[in-house]
């Protein structure tokens, strides 16, 4: 296929938190917020005069200045992140949203506060509570936090303006970047997809690491470029079956080449921070209150395992399996970072429902934060596809 | 051999087999005193035994052979106690040792995987382990099991590989070797079947950690009975957090009227909460004996007991109310008397972190190796607050901060605040020199702050001995490697020698 226009420019911005479109914006008198986890619903971040970005640490190298403070035994997310800030990393950041997502999170967000590694006077760290049910408690519960823990402390410290006209700018904005991802996103349903997964999850993750007003024009301009993009006729060589990848917060579109790389087209992306749950338009009505339909929204759609009634960990299974459908997936790869407990359980349990339950090829792996070129990944995933083959010759339904 | 505290060298006792060599002296009034309880505990699990559904649970599960080893848990965690001490560590390990009787009684009566009593079982209300119990003041004709706690709680104190087989069916299953042993150890009960099948309904809740949540979502699939999740908030100093909590409390209670067709009693729940109180107001008699310089109640008599009244008892049983009353009169003769716990004080510490179950007795060992007092625990410096008698929406709002404030939970949520800063502050209060940081290789939710303890102790001056275990599983850390920590630091920080250099070293990797 030839190669996408922007996606050079996009690939560039992602090896930087602090990209040439966040300096951009900050310098036109932007306020920065940095978020790591998708609980806190992203609108209400981007509202006129604020715009949040992704906390990533691209190009980790050595972790140990976060392994002293956090031991090898935590997840290297977060020790890469606490490592980036040692470095001052995210000193350009205003302010940071640490919801209660996970545990070795929130010990990150403290070790950054408590060693106060971002110096900008207004700087703050704000701890939210978030609900782990998605009944009406916990909507509500999200809609206090909402509004005293993050629309209050931006109005209040940098002055932004949290009315219901600028939410509804938000949504606007929102839905915006939801459309194109979305329409560029079912070109993976076809048979020979014209765009690969990889290029989609760069595509993506570009949404969650820069100001979304700055990046509609190239967006636009590629969902054009694709429209008329011819697949690649050696479709059928490269990639010998399709997957939905899903698991812990993936970051690195680095991770999805690999397993391309290794012969699975990803057709699907059910991962924090890929498109399956956040990049979903809301639509809203008039007669519900703005911020409750915000929230309902993140409530509801969130898929994270750390949501913990019994409805909602079966509507999970239920979720992927027709997503998985939908995209016409052969089987399910369920990554997980090492250390991670939400997602070490998940899979544990979900290898064997997935597979048992619903029938689908399962492959259950680990990795550490920096992918790279790990091997051991690639080996896993080669005979993953190789035994989706095995079955598909011998006639398996999947 | 005397009277006198540590006249034995107790290392002696070790063999390197399954008990120990032979029965401490602690000089004639001491040994009877001891004698007659030991004669009682063997009464008490006779008559357990004797019951025949209490048989066919014996045989039925695994797990129920680890009790076998009750009594040397009795020897282990009154090693070296003298007078007050050891009168106070029978009153509540004995109490403990009855109630779990009762508990297992009452279960395995119900139990359908023994042909159990099903209207028996329609009683009953399954909670999850660490799950604090007071929604259950209100329900008087219910009986409230806390299911993981006989399988893996106890167990793993009374015998130290007792629950390696479940750790090890739950990574066959495919969980992480890396995450806490205790909700995988949980979770490989469920997995091979063996926890008995009783309960009309039952409340899981996000007790500890996140790893225990998860374990519980797994979990929930084997129980085929109607299940609520109770959500407590994290971060739950915020008093923003309170009205959801609040709400939480109410829904659980609903769920369990509507199940159960009975109604919360007011009445009962409030005549708990007053035991409660109360129990509360002597456990406040103790802690301030301990910030003295003739501490009473400390170390294992304050972990292990604070547990299963605080959280399992919830109230609900006097006995142990009258218990802590009779522990406070003992404990201000010995302390009116200036009694020392151990021949010689040279530190007092606070013990901070998880401890390790496999090795409960280990504060018992600072204290007769080294002369460390083992003031207090993290695990026991739950809430001490007083709440209402009489106050219905307080009460909500009561029970949800209980909830929030499970033992563990307390520290392992909610943030640095009661997770670090409040360590500095419970040092000063208790003008403690020492800390021992357990590090539990498994707990992802306190290794978080390696780095922030270290930098902290340097800036209170504190000595900060690490001790590393593997809470359930002794293969990642033996007693031993524990006592290695201490010893090494002893030695080459402080330069010391121990008290009894007998326990210095000594083979105990294969003792229950
Ligand atoms: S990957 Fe898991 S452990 Fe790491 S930050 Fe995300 S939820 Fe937490
Ligand atoms: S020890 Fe740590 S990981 Fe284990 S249950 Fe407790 S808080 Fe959770």
């Amino acid at each position: 296929m030839k190669d996408l226009k922007h996606l050079y420019y996009f690939e560039n911005l992602l090896q930087d938190v602090n990209n040439d479109l966040v300096r951009q914006a900050q310098e036109e008198g932007q306020t920065v917020i940095g978020i790591t986890c998708y609980q806190i619903p992203e609108i209400i971040l981007n509202l006129p005069g604020c715009f949040s970005v992704r906390m990533r640490a691209p190009r980790t190298g050595s972790m140990e200045m976060g392994t002293y403070y956090m031991t090898s035994l935590t997840c290297e997310y977060c020790r890469a992140m606490l490592e980036r800030s040692l470095e001052g990393g995210y000193q350009f950041l205003d302010a940071m949203i640490s919801p209660a997502s996970c545990s070795q999170l929130a010990d990150c967000m403290e070790n950054i506060e408590v060693l106060k590694l971002c110096k900008k006077e207004k700087f703050f760290i704000q701890h939210v509570d978030t609900p782990m049910k998605s009944d009406e408690n916990g909507v509500n519960h999200m809609i206090k936090m909402s509004r005293l823990k993050v629309l209050n402390k931006l109005k209040e410290v940098y002055g932004i303006d949290t009315s219901d006209d600028a939410l509804k700018k938000a949504v606007a904005l929102h839905n915006e970047v939801c459309r194109i991802i979305t329409e560029i996103g079912e070109y993976r349903k076809e048979e020979n997809p014209r765009i690969t997964g990889y290029e989609f999850a760069v595509l993506c993750l570009i949404t969650y690491c820069c100001p979304k007003d700055l990046i509609l024009d190239k967006l636009r301009e590629t969902a054009e470029e694709l429209k008329t993009r011819e697949p690649d006729k050696d479709y059928k060589k490269k990639y010998r079956a399709r997957v939905l990848v899903a698991g812990s917060e993936c970051d690195d579109p680095e991770l999805i080449k690999l397993i391309e790389e290794a012969g699975a087209l990803v057709v699907a992306d059910r991962y924090c921070f890929g498109s399956f749950p956040g990049r979903q338009e809301l639509i809203l009505n008039e007669e519900v209150d703005i911020l409750t339909q915000i929230c309902q929204q993140t409530v509801i759609q969130c898929q994270c395992p750390r949501y913990m009634n019994t409805d909602r960990i079966q509507e999970r299974k239920d979720y992927i399996d027709q997503l998985a459908k939908e995209y016409h997936a052969d089987g399910l790869i369920y990554q997980q970072m090492k250390f991670c407990n939400f997602w070490g359980y998940e899979r544990a349990a979900s290898t064997h429902i997935m597979r048992d339950d619903y029938g689908w090829p399962v492959l259950s792996v680990d990795r550490p934060y920096v992918v790279g070129n790990s091997g051991q990944m690639r080996t896993r995933v080669q005979a993953f596809v190789e035994s989706i083959e095995i079955k598909k010759i011998q006639g398996g339904d999947r | 051999m005397s009277r006198r505290i540590g006249s034995q060298p107790l290392g002696n006792f070790y063999n390197g087999g399954k008990t120990r060599t032979h029965r401490e002296w602690r000089g004639f009034k001491d040994t009877w005193y001891d004698y007659t309880r030991w004669l009682f505990l063997w009464k008490t699990m006779i008559k357990f035994m004797l019951h025949p559904q209490n048989l066919k649970g014996f045989f039925r599960y695994r797990w129920m052979v680890n009790y076998l080893a009750t009594l040397d848990f009795l020897d282990r965690h009154t090693e070296g106690l003298r007078g007050p001490q050891l009168r106070i560590a029978h009153m509540e390990f004995d109490l403990i040792v009855e109630h779990m009787c009762d508990t297992m009684s009452s279960l395995f009566a119900a139990d359908a995987n023994i042909g159990g009593d099903p209207q028996k079982s329609k009683k009953i209300v399954v909670f999850d382990e660490n799950m604090m119990t007071q929604i259950m003041n209100g329900f008087p004709n219910l009986h409230c099991v806390c299911m993981e706690i006989p399988p893996i709680y106890t167990a793993s104190t009374m015998c130290q590989d007792a629950v390696t087989h479940y750790i090890d069916v739950a990574e066959e299953y495919g969980v992480p070797s890396d995450v806490c042993p205790m909700p995988a150890a949980e979770l490989g009960v469920a997995i091979d079947d063996d926890y008995p099948i009783v309960g009309c309904c039952a409340v899981q809740c996000n007790t500890t950690c996140d790893g225990s949540m998860m374990g519980n979502g797994i979990e929930a699939r084997r129980f085929d009975i109607p299940m609520f999740q109770l959500a407590v908030p994290i971060r739950y100093t915020d008093p923003d957090t309170k009205d959801y909590a609040a709400q939480e409390i109410k829904n659980a209670i609903k769920f369990i009227e509507d199940t159960t067709g009975e109604t919360f009693d007011w009445n009962r729940y409030f005549e708990c909460m007053k035991v409660f109180n109360k129990e509360t107001e002597y456990f406040r008699e103790w802690l301030e004996i301990s910030r003295t310089d003739y501490p009473q109640v400390v170390g294992n008599n304050v972990a292990l007991y604070r547990d299963a009244y605080y959280q399992v008892c919830g109230g609900r049983d006097s006995h142990f109310m009258k218990n802590e009353k009779a522990i406070c009169d003992i404990m201000m003769k010995a302390y009116q008397e200036k009694n020392q716990i151990v021949g010689e004080v040279r530190h007092r510490a606070i013990l901070w972190g998880v401890q390790a179950q496999y090795y409960s007795a280990f504060p018992l060992w600072l204290q007769n190796c080294w002369g460390i007092v083992p003031l207090i625990d993290m695990l026991s410096l739950t809430s001490t607050d007083l709440y209402s008698e009489d106050d219905k929406e307080q009460a909500f709002y009561d029970m949800a901060d209980l909830y929030a404030k499970m033992n563990m939970r307390n520290r392992s949520e909610g943030g640095y605040e009661v997770g670090v800063e409040d360590l500095w502050r419970f040092c000063e209060e208790f003008r403690a020199d020492m800390v021992i940081m357990y590090e539990h290789v498994g707990c992802k939710s306190m290794t978080g702050y390696h780095g922030l303890f270290e930098e902290e102790a340097r800036k209170h001056n504190m000595h900060l001995i690490w001790v590393t275990h593997g809470l359930m599983d002794p293969r990642k850390a033996s007693r031993s490697d524990m006592r290695t920590e201490v010893n090494r630091y002893m030695h080459t920080v402080l330069q010391e020698k121990p008290l009894d250099p007998s326990l210095e070293n000594f083979d105990d990797g294969n003792a229950w």
